[in-house]
């Protein structure tokens, strides 16, 4: 516990005999007050606005063909695709820091991991509705599931897509189970202290039956452990067979063996990248200041900076592998990647990914949120750009020059993208505003208050 | 052969007008009726009855059953009746003649339902003759195929022939007689018999004057004798041809060598040294272009004995691309290498004295440049170590001394009677600006007042300096047949429907003056009527249908004879060689163009060519053809200015932006394409686009179809003909709005371009002959890679058959025939220009374009890519629902309906010859697809071009290239039925079938004997990215070129050894 105690984070933060208190009445807060702030009404209309985009754009597209986006020959997928693989590593942080940090005892994380969990929930739906329309016949995607059926017609196991489908697939599951069942306390603590019925129901429904008795206590605190152990690899597979898509192709500039750990920690560092954009606001308009503390940004800081070294590292490293295979076209892929007519994406990805970080060397840029919060956002762009010089410039130019070509967005390919970040910001004001934000029973057992009368 | 059509096209109007059912008709009754009404019936069938109530009592009584007042003719009804027959009226210049389907009581001998029946027939396109074979399935002809036993196609066609059939169902053709007196009204056949019988008439008591006749280029026997006929009725006629690709100086030149009007026939097959001087022996405009791509092809084998191709001229051509030294030269100086070759020949062979004098030496400043002299001198030194089997074409748009010259040249190195021979030119109708201009000063003259327009489009080709739309408005009754209602119809006070020729009877002249006979595949559809049938019906002869005034012509009154000739569709052999002897020729007078400098860009040259895709202009509303990319600009939907890129960057040029083209004051905009090989100094632009009155597809400005390409017909000329001097480009500062090429332009990047260069000589390998010859390795070293070793064992063991296919890069030549005769077979949809803007065109097939060289003389290179069929396949390991799956004959098949449309297996073929139905292409270009049906009369007649052994896809699913499976399949029961194996070249895919040269070649790789097992065999065979280990079944053949040794270039194995 040397660790943890090093940097508790609230050491200082929450002061006094009623520290609980606090930590109930500023979480409950947000669901209590009988408005939220002006600032979630504007989040949200905007947020609508977005998510209506998504719908009208993914209608037309099921109405009009696929043609609708801007694929041209060889770059058969697009945008879709490059949305599905960002979304899916978004949703990475929430595994890592709700599973992982939990068994490593980073108790530092229960002021941020419901939040990160929420996040990674409304990521995978963000991902999981890109592969289904991206199709060309968006009304049977689930051809690719192994239903039994008269006709005999069963999925093709050797294909990555299939793996793809279980690997989300499960990794949704057991997320949503992880989080769910963490919010089951929070949920009674809602019930308790609803004042009209209709609250009292639903957080009672969604509490199931808790009363916090010690036996409940205990099968509670085994099944997260047990949860957060089934969660451990998830963290590691998804983005591990997400990048199999590529890795197990022979295109050049996909066929790389590195592309597993090299998605994995994109995939981390995207994902925390997210959690600060999302942390920082909501510290500041909901009032949890307290909760989530400076030292929680600087911690997460310093993950994206070890995250973001990882990903230069990988980027570096395709790089010399590709010099170092001597086939020409391997090589080709890689110095068209960076210097060839895509050059202006693979710079801003290194930009914003490598270079964008480093100014969290400084404790002074790592502890402003002003600097936080633009760097969360750059790493966004950045690993976002990411999955689309992986994808789209590798099949821009591939074997063949002849079929080379230079893909160009369409409109509707812009249109889903902004939409996507309506539908998730819409779920996480959502989230904000009727969910227990912080894990408030976690929380209670870490502060010092928690262990003051323990000896 | 009558039309047959599905039931559904019934004409609706024959239903709504009211069918008149019996009251028998007990389905349609509110209960049934009884006779006896008087008493109560002991058995009963309805409670009205029973009950005997007087409304059912009147419902008996009644005739009909539909109260006569509602009936449509009843006064009530009449105004239902109106608007339903008003509508019917409407719709019907959209239909086409009804018959009446009845079902076989006797099952006609030799038919078979389904399965198809080829039929002999014949197009002649401006004059070019081909025999061919329609392929018809139960009274639809749906494909077209070369005629094996014809000369003049040995069973190849070319991209015309293959679109044709696109053609003969286009719902814009002409569907009416329509006469045009101040307004469009639509008339009948026999209002127009009538007026013109009046006008004959009246013609013919005045002995013809005032009465002409312009056509297009004919070499019909029939319509040669018709004009014989109408001129003699009428002598004071005068009948004119014009066509806009046609050129006097050919026939002017064998005039001015031999005095007398002949036909050279080549013999290229024999030819061991070829020089082409401006010339495309092997383009589809040529007449006698696919029997010349046959036997230059047959002599381009490397283990044969090679031919050497030399080539001369200003653009790439397809000979120019086959060639094995090329020289990029202005068109207007080959009067002045012909000038070099005549005197450098002369005093080398010291020709007899009867020859005449040779041309004097030209003082040429491009005999400057070192190396087009050295090339000069090596033609010599090599023509005269061949002579008697060596042979020099040159192009018809070079003037006709030009073309005496090379007479005189052929002659004296002993080729006549060997590589050329020359045959007495037949009753041919044929004619150029010049007839035109002539025409059009009668009309001026104001002493033509009938005109009668035999096809063509003279509104529209014009040229600019022949106001022919203008003198057209003078002429009181102007009558056109024409397959469309396009610009010339619009100025005529009569339009006719033409024909099409797979609908009439007809006749034609091969290029070697065999006959070939074209017999109807399926009754008119618009009611339209040929050319022959036309005049024969306003000369008023007795027998007025096709067949008899075709048999008429050849004199075969004897059945058995005339029905060999309708099957074979051909009669009569080759014409007979003559052996004209060489006049003298005086020495020519050459331009200041003729011996410039061979680069200066201060006098542009300028040539206006056909197009490969829309010919003259007349192809422009078929969507397969539109969308056929340009062989070396790769550019569909549109034509554009090709230039060398070094002229151009001299001009300030940008390749893929526009420019304006300016001749004599006339400007046209166009986008620039950079065409490195084509000589400096020098423009290339295509005829035939920016029609407006063109259709649906090609341009109908009325309806806001956007009109495709630029109208180049502005800047063509009769004075300057097809190759002008002093054209001046001026760069625009912007790009047209969709530019919709198939292959990246010239210009990329230097990273994309360095990458391009380091993997071509992988991609497309080639060697020198004697290379080769001394290491026939050379091929397969182009590439090194570790052992290809498999991580599991082959799940099939191709025990039966395995099929495969060798391609010959000797012998593409980039022509393009297999790509629309594949979309035609395996009915691939056209995308539309902004589609294949965005890379989206459906071909299963492409024809890769590269150049090789540097960019001052760069030559070009073909390359078709077809799917590779992997027994390895790619494609197959990454879909997520099993759509694409292995044969146990080694094709990779696709499952339509069970493919999501993920487009993974597209990502991982390295080749990229996966197509996807981005959007609903056939519906949106049909009106239909299987699935959906339609009422659209457009639409269904345009569908019955399916091909119906091959499933429409629709939107959403993969699709590719699947060997012709609906062939293979064909050929097996056939085989199996007869209890024998599949022959070798039994079963030929759609692209092999097609193909002038013979580059394909598809069989059973199992088949040690098969000709694919031993092109397989040959040393030269590579896979295309062997080293992926996609063990491809598709090898191509390395060219192989046999350049003079004195002009080789360095050794091709040194240098990655």
């Amino acid at each position: 516990m040397a660790i943890a105690s090093d940097i508790n984070p609230y050491q200082g933060a929450l002061k006094g005999d009623n520290a609980f208190a606090q930590i109930t009445d500023n979480v409950s807060r947000i669901m209590e007050a009988p408005k939220p702030p002006r600032a979630w009404y504007i989040a949200m209309g905007f947020s609508l606005m977005l998510l209506a985009m998504f719908g009208a754009s993914l209608g037309f597209v099921v109405w009009e063909g696929i043609g609708a986006w801007g694929h041209i020959h060889p770059v058969a997928w697009g945008f879709p695709i490059v949305n599905f693989v960002f979304w899916v590593g978004i949703g990475h942080a929430g595994t890592l820091i709700s599973a992982i940090l939990f068994l490593l005892r980073q108790n530092w994380r229960t002021a941020i991991n419901r939040f990160a969990e929420a996040m990674t929930i409304f990521a995978v739906i963000c991902a999981a509705i890109f592969p289904g329309v991206h199709i060309g016949r968006p009304w049977l995607p689930y051809w690719m599931t192994p239903i039994p059926n008269q006709m005999g017609m069963w999925p093709q196991f050797r294909s990555p897509l299939e793996w793809d489908i279980f690997a989300v697939g499960t990794y949704a599951t057991v997320s949503i189970l992880f989080w769910y069942m963490g919010m089951i306390p929070d949920f009674a603590t809602f019930r308790d202290r609803s004042k009209t019925t209709v609250r009292r129901l639903v957080y009672g429904l969604l509490a199931m039956g808790w009363r916090g008795s010690s036996r409940q206590w205990h099968r509670y605190e085994r099944a997260y452990l047990l949860l957060a152990a089934l969660a451990t690899p998830l963290v590691l597979s998804v983005h591990s067979v997400v990048s199999f898509d590529f890795a197990t192709s022979q295109l050049p500039g996909w066929h790389t063996t590195i592309f597993p750990p090299y998605f994995v920690a994109g995939a981390i560092f995207g994902g925390f990248a997210m959690v600060v954009v999302l942390a920082v606001p909501s510290r500041q308009f909901f009032g949890l200041k307290r909760i989530i503390t400076m030292r929680h940004l600087e911690l997460m800081s310093k993950i994206i900076l070890a995250t973001g070294m990882l990903v230069g590292y990988a980027y570096g490293m395709e790089m010399f592998i590709a010099w170092y295979s001597g086939a020409i076209y391997e090589q080709f892929a890689f110095v068209n990647r960076a210097f060839g007519n895509y050059g202006w994406a693979y710079w801003t990805m290194i930009f914003c990914n490598v270079l964008a970080p480093q100014v969290f060397w400084s404790k002074k840029m790592r502890t402003n949120v002003w600097v936080i919060f633009f760097v969360g956002v750059l790493v966004n762009v950045g690993m976002w750009f990411e999955r689309f010089v992986i994808i789209c410039t590798s099949l821009a130019r591939d074997f063949l020059p002849a079929n080379w070509g230079y893909f160009v967005p369409s409109v509707v390919d812009y249109a889903t993208l902004a939409g996507s970040f309506g539908l998730f910001f819409t779920l996480f004001l959502l989230f904000c505003r009727y969910i227990p934000m912080v894990a408030m029973a976690e929380m209670k057992a870490f502060i010092p208050e928690g262990h003051a009368h323990d000896h | 052969m009558s039309s047959m059509k599905p039931k559904s096209l019934q004409d609706p109007s024959t239903v709504s007008s009211g069918e008149l059912k019996t009251p028998c008709d007990a389905a349609d009754m509110p209960a049934s009726a009884a006779a006896d009404t008087s008493a109560a019936p002991s058995h009963w069938r309805s409670l009205a009855e029973l009950d005997n109530d007087p409304e059912f009592r009147e419902f008996v009584a009644r005739e009909f059953k539909t109260p006569l007042e509602e009936m449509p003719l009843s006064s009530k009804g009449r105004r239902r009746f109106m608007q339903l027959m008003g509508a019917s009226f409407a719709l019907a210049g959209c239909r086409w003649k009804e018959d009446k389907l009845l079902p076989f009581s006797e099952r006609p001998e030799g038919f078979v339902p389904g399965e198809p029946v080829f039929y002999a027939t014949a197009m002649d396109i401006a004059g070019v003759a081909t025999g061919l074979w329609a392929k018809s399935f139960d009274g639809r002809p749906i494909k077209i195929e070369g005629n094996p036993n014809s000369a003049s196609s040995l069973g190849a066609t070319n991209t015309y022939h293959q679109g044709s059939i696109l053609g003969l169902y286009d719902p814009d053709r002409s569907q009416q007689v329509v006469r045009r007196a101040g307004q469009r009204t639509p008339s009948s056949w026999a209002d127009f018999d009538r007026a013109a019988g009046e006008l004959i008439a009246q013609a013919r008591a005045a002995g013809g004057r005032g009465v002409a006749v312009l056509s297009e280029a004919s070499s019909s026997p029939t319509l040669a004798s018709l004009r014989s006929r109408f001129l003699q009725a009428m002598p004071q006629a005068t009948w004119v041809a014009y066509e806009p690709s046609h050129s006097a100086s050919a026939e002017q030149g064998i005039e001015l060598a031999f005095g007398q009007r002949l036909r050279a026939v080549l013999a290229p097959e024999r030819a061991d040294v070829l020089v082409s001087l401006d010339a495309d022996l092997l383009c589809p405009s040529t007449d006698g272009g696919l029997a010349y791509s046959r036997a230059i092809a047959s002599r381009r084998d490397p283990s044969g004995s090679m031919s050497r191709i030399y080539a001369v001229e200003s653009s790439i051509t397809e000979i120019g691309s086959m060639a094995d030294h090329r020289v990029a030269l202005r068109a207007s100086q080959i009067a002045a290498v012909v000038a070099y070759l005549d005197a450098e020949l002369s005093a080398q062979a010291r020709p007899p004295a009867a020859l005449g004098a040779a041309q004097p030496r030209p003082d040429a400043k491009f005999l400057e440049d070192a190396g087009v002299k050295k090339v000069l001198d090596v033609i010599v030194k090599d023509l005269l170590a061949h002579r008697g089997s060596s042979l020099i074409t040159v192009g018809s748009r070079q003037p006709a001394e030009v073309h005496a010259v090379v007479h005189r040249l052929n002659t004296l190195l002993g080729n006549v009677g060997k590589t050329i021979r020359y045959v007495e030119e037949a009753d041919r109708i044929s004619g150029g600006a010049a007839d035109l201009a002539a025409l059009v000063a009668e009309i001026e003259a104001g002493r033509v007042e009938t005109l009668l327009i035999l096809g063509g489009n003279p509104v529209y080709n014009a040229p600019v300096d022949v106001p022919f739309a203008a003198a057209l408005g003078k002429v009181k009754n102007s009558i056109r047949l024409g397959l469309y209602e396009d610009e010339t119809s619009r100025l005529c006070t009569w339009h006719v429907p033409q024909a099409h020729y797979l609908e009439a009877w007809g006749d034609a002249r091969a290029f070697d003056g065999t006959v070939l006979i074209a017999q109807p595949t399926i009754a008119p559809l618009h009611g339209g009527r040929s050319a022959i049938e036309l005049i024969a019906g306003l000369l008023g002869l007795p027998r007025t249908s096709g067949q008899d005034l075709v048999r008429a012509t050849h004199d075969a009154s004897d059945d058995k004879v005339w029905r060999r000739a309708v099957h074979d569709g051909t009669l009569g052999s080759a014409a007979l060689a003559v052996e004209p002897v060489l006049r003298p020729i005086a020495s020519m007078t050459l331009t200041e163009a003729a011996l410039g400098s061979a680069d200066g860009i201060d006098k542009l040259e300028l040539v206006l060519e056909l197009d490969p895709a829309v010919h003259d202009g007349r192809f422009a509303n078929n969507g397969w053809l539109q969308e056929m990319s340009h062989p070396l600009t790769k550019i569909s939907w549109g034509n554009a200015l090709m230039i060398a890129p070094i002229t151009a960057e001299r001009l300030g040029l940008r390749d893929g932006f526009l420019a304006t083209l300016t001749l004599e004051g006339r400007s046209v905009e166009l986008p620039v394409a950079f065409t490195p090989g084509q000589a400096p100094g020098t423009l290339t632009v295509n005829l035939g686009y920016g029609r407006k009155v063109a259709g649906r597809v090609g341009g109908l400005v009325d309806e806001d179809v956007e009109v495709v390409g630029t109208d180049t017909y502005a800047l063509f000329t009769a004075k300057a003909g097809a190759i002008a001097v002093g054209a001046t480009v001026t760069p625009l500062n912007r790009r047209p709005d969709v530019l919709a090429n198939t292959q990246d332009l010239y210009a990329i990047d230097d990273i994309g371009a360095r990458g391009r260069d380091e993997r071509l000589p992988q991609l497309l390998r080639e060697t020198t002959l004697s290379d080769y010859q001394a290491h026939p390795e050379v091929i397969k070293h182009k590439v090194h890679h570790p052992p290809r070793l498999n991580l599991w064992h082959d799940p099939v063991s191709y025990d039966g058959h395995k099929w495969g296919m060798a391609i010959d890069l000797n012998k593409c030549t980039g022509c393009n025939a297999c790509v629309i005769a594949c979309a035609a077979e395996n009915n691939t949809p056209v995308v539309g220009k902004h589609e294949v803007a965005r890379g989206r065109e459906m071909n299963w097939l492409r024809v890769e374009r590269y150049f090789k060289g540097d960019r001052e003389q760069a030559d070009a290179r073909q390359m078709p890519v077809l799917c590779m069929q992997c027994e390895n396949a790619p494609c197959e390991q990454v879909c997520p629902v099993g759509a694409t799956l292995h044969s146990s004959e080694g094709l990779n098949d696709m499952v339509y309906n069970r493919c999501i449309g993920t487009r993974y297996c597209s990502n991982n073929c390295p080749y990229k010859v996966r197509r996807f139905n981005y959007r609903n292409y056939n519906l949106d270009v049909y009106g239909t697809t299987p699935y959906t049906g339609t009422d659209d009369p457009r639409a269904k007649l345009r569908s019955m071009a399916f091909n119906p052994d091959v499933t429409v896809r629709g939107r959403g699913v993969m699709e590719k290239c699947t060997f012709c499976v609906q062939r293979i399949q064909n050929v097996k029961i056939k085989a199996k039925n007869a209890r024998r194996p599949v022959e070798d070249g039994e079963i030929k895919t759609a692209c092999e079938q097609a193909c002038p040269t013979g580059a394909y070649v598809f069989g059973d790789l199992n088949d040690k004997k098969s000709r694919v097992a031993k092109a397989h065999g040959e040393p030269r065979a590579y896979e295309l990215l062997q080293e992926l280990n996609n063990r491809t079944r598709v090898q191509y053949l390395a060219r192989i070129s046999n350049p003079h040794p004195e002009l080789a270039t360095e050794d091709g194995h040194s240098e990655r050894h």
